[in-house]
């Protein structure tokens, strides 16, 4: 029998592959390593990410699900709570304990209740609705706050970077 | 390719100067003279035979590894730099025994080394890969004996070297050996469990935690190791610099490893002693899948307090963790009668039905005098009271009840007999006691018992809720007396409650037989009526419940005696007194009790 993380993300990518999430797709980047997975994310309706697929990158640890997967975008991003390398700072990703930002409640951090499907989906509405109280990226949460619509403009443009169309 | 290029011009430079020895020589024995007296010479040597060992450590890592993951090449770069600098450290400390041969013996340390670090991964990658071939069995087995006969011959040199010529390098090199001999016992286990593991078709569940221990028992070695080693060095030489960054991390990672076996320990003592085995009907009514893993759950299920299930291995490893149940956080370790009350009452597993037959034999009178000999029966009749209420009416069998239901008395042993007592106060929930006293241990029953505060407190609140029942059930009476009274019944002469009640009850057999049981009914709906809130208790609901009961009697009254509606005031002041003495002198033994 293998291991509990590693059947437990079998059981993951099956869920994931017969019941698709709207506008996600995730899967092992290759068979042999179930633990890094690459994820498709289609920025949602009505914001100002709208029509862009955005790849990110998931790290599974050797424990999970005790411990938290970490979440990289590998594309280009702006927003108040993705760092400038790529790295996605939501509750949900991190354990109870370690509180980087100081705000989160326990009831909103990372419990082996919690997939990978509940991640992306928590990603894309944090797509929607950025928290410019944890500024990840501290200049995405200002702008955010002060000047919506250069946001707004930048985050067009990133976009259409992800879509390959010249901007 | 820039390894080639780099090999490509050292075998040059190397065919060069051999070529340019030879061409002014012309002679063997001349020609090596000739190379060892020149330095750029020697150096242009010792550089090829760098690079020739570079390319035997990556031809015999092809044979034995194949290819890198990228993670395992990215933990071999980071810890072959903290090696090498180690190792320049100790150069340092045995710069008098300075040698190409000492160079040489701390080079192919460094390469083992890798190779240590390397099978490692490998096996502890086993767990996580889907496929584990025969080749890497082989592979595996293989490189640990090779690498256990390695350790074992250096070891031996080390220690006769040191014998006969006393201490030298070759101390360091001994302990090194000795380490690595533990890291190569530590693999060997892991691969075995692992291997073992993987050949079963269910899932080990053991395997977690003696892999926790195998990690504290070579955390210790090593540890022990690192500590002589550095006294040994300290009254030798000098203080070992380059061993302190490993010595640091080992005794931090036996730290790690001890609190882990405390914490799975913990955990598994508490699953044992605190949360219930789940049935296969608790299982059939949740979804059947564990949530930690999502795999079916059969056998091997815990319910914790919150009602949430799961299996008993993912629980240990989540609560080596955190106390907390993964889906609620509910802190497991302090369950608040708030938590678990409404739902360990709702799920309590037929209540009332294990009740020490004790509580059966003894007749209402006493259970009410000392209601505290039996806790269990007590507990059980509140949770019966809320779970079977619509049961009580007409059930005479059902003494096991605890508390109020004072109808279930067999008739003669106490002359009183009053309707079913509906539960005029609503409890806060209290907290199940396990099931079957005569299972527990002396340990168990004595923490059941309870001397912390927690417990007294408990204690206390329960028996201020008695005493709540005690006053309703006072007022009660005093009202019974009241309509007994008013129905043409010499009220001075009743000698007690009791036989007011029991009048009451020949007349109603007599005049309204066929009333009795609807209006019991009704009562019965105020018995299972179910319990809004589980909060304290207050003198409101009970005044307000009290009049619902109130009304429900005058009604059944006036039903019986349509014709005297008379006033209900005067209530016998005598009477009175007596009974509040009498429920004092109660409160005042039970406080007694309690302390």
């Amino acid at each position: 029998m293998a291991g509990s993380a590693l059947r437990r993300l079998m059981a993951e990518y099956k869920q994931l592959t017969l019941n698709p999430p709207e506008g996600i797709i995730a899967g092992p980047i290759n068979e042999e390593n179930f633990f890094e997975w690459e994820a498709l994310i289609t920025g949602p309706e009505g914001t100002c990410f709208e029509g862009g697929v955005f790849p990110a990158k998931l790290i599974f640890p050797p424990d999970y699900p005790l411990s938290p997967p970490k979440m990289q975008f590998t594309c280009e991003m702006f927003h108040p709570n993705i760092y400038a390398d790529g790295r996605v700072c939501i509750s949900i990703l991190h354990a109870p304990g370690d509180d980087p930002m100081g705000y989160e409640s326990s009831a909103e951090r990372w419990s082996p209740v919690q997939s990978v499907e509940k991640i992306l989906l928590s990603v894309v509405s944090m797509l929607a609705e950025p928290n410019d109280e944890s500024g990840a990226n501290v200049d995405a949460a200002k702008m955010w706050r002060e000047d919506r619509l250069e946001f707004e403009r930048i985050a067009q443009k990133l976009v259409k970077k992800t879509l390959g169309i010249p901007i | 390719m820039r390894t080639a290029g780099i090999t490509l011009i050292s075998v040059a430079l190397t065919c060069a100067v051999i070529g340019n020895a030879y061409y002014q020589k012309k002679q063997f024995y001349p020609s090596v003279v000739y190379i060892t007296k020149s330095n750029p010479s020697m150096a242009v040597i010792y550089v090829q035979g760098l690079i020739l060992v570079f390319i035997m450590n990556t031809f015999l890592r092809k044979i034995f590894f194949g290819n890198l993951r990228a993670a395992e090449l990215e933990h071999l770069v980071e810890r072959a730099w903290y090696a090498v600098t180690e190792t320049c450290l100790a150069f340092t400390v045995f710069r008098d025994d300075f040698s190409p041969k000492f160079i040489a013996l701390f080079t192919l340390l460094l390469f083992l080394k890798s190779f240590h670090w390397l099978a490692e991964d490998r096996v502890d990658f086993m767990e996580r890969s889907p496929v584990i071939t025969w080749l890497f069995h082989v592979r595996v087995l293989s490189l640990l004996t090779l690498l256990f006969t390695i350790n074992g011959t250096m070891i031996e040199y080390a220690y006769m070297s040191t014998l006969t010529k006393g201490a030298s390098v070759q101390l360091v090199f001994g302990f090194e050996y000795a380490i690595l001999l533990t890291v190569v016992l530590n693999i060997t286990i892991k691969y075995v469990l692992h291997t073992v593991d993987l050949q079963s078709e269910n899932p080990w569940d053991n395997k977690a935690v003696f892999l926790l221990y195998t990690e504290l028992i070579i955390g210790l070695l090593k540890v022990i190791l690192y500590v002589a080693f550095v006294t040994i060095m300290v009254r030798i030489y000098t203080l070992p610099l380059f061993a302190f960054r490993p010595m640091y991390y080992t005794m931090r990672n036996f730290k790690k490893a001890f609190h882990d076996v405390v914490m799975s320990r913990r955990a598994i003592r508490n699953m044992n002693t605190l949360y219930p085995d789940a049935t296969p009907e608790e299982l059939a009514a949740a979804d059947n899948v564990c949530i930690i893993c999502r795999e079916e759950m059969f056998t091997a299920s815990k319910k914790l307090p919150c009602n949430h299930i799961f299996h008993t291995a993912c629980l240990r490893s989540w609560f080596q963790r955190q106390q907390t149940c993964p889906t609620c956080r509910l802190n497991i370790l302090r369950p608040t009668p708030a938590n678990n009350g409404p739902r360990a009452q709702n799920q309590a597993p037929a209540p009332g039905q294990q009740a020490p037959q004790a509580a059966q034999a003894q007749g209402v009178n006493q259970q009410v005098d000392q209601p505290f000999q039996m806790p269990a029966g007590f507990w059980m009749g509140l949770q019966a009271q809320q779970g079977a209420g619509a049961q009580i009416q007409g059930q005479n069998n059902a003494p096991n009840i605890g508390l109020p239901p004072f109808q279930s008395v067999p008739p003669g042993s106490l002359p009183l007999f009053v309707p079913p007592f509906p539960p005029m106060v609503h409890l806060p929930p209290v907290p199940a006691p396990p099931p079957n006293l005569t299972t527990l241990t002396d340990e168990e029953l004595r923490a059941m018992e309870g001397n912390m505060r927690q417990a007294v407190e408990a204690r206390i609140q329960t028996l201020q809720r008695v005493q709540l029942l005690l006053d309703a059930a006072n007022a009660m009476m005093s009202q019974y007396q009241t309509a007994a009274a008013t129905a043409n019944i010499p009220g001075p002469n009743v000698g007690s409650a009791a036989e007011a009640a029991e009048k009451e009850k020949k007349e109603e057999k007599a005049n309204h037989s066929e009333d009795a049981g609807p209006s019991m009914s009704e009562q019965g709906k105020f018995a299972g009526e179910p319990l809004p809130g589980s909060s304290g208790v207050s003198n409101e609901s009970i005044v307000q419940t009290d009049t619902k009961t109130m009304n429900a009697t005058t009604s059944n009254e006036n039903h019986a005696t349509p014709s005297t509606s008379r006033t209900r005031t005067e209530p016998t002041d005598e009477k009175e007194m007596l009974r509040r003495r009498r429920l004092q002198k109660f409160i005042a033994q039970t406080t007694t009790t309690t302390d």
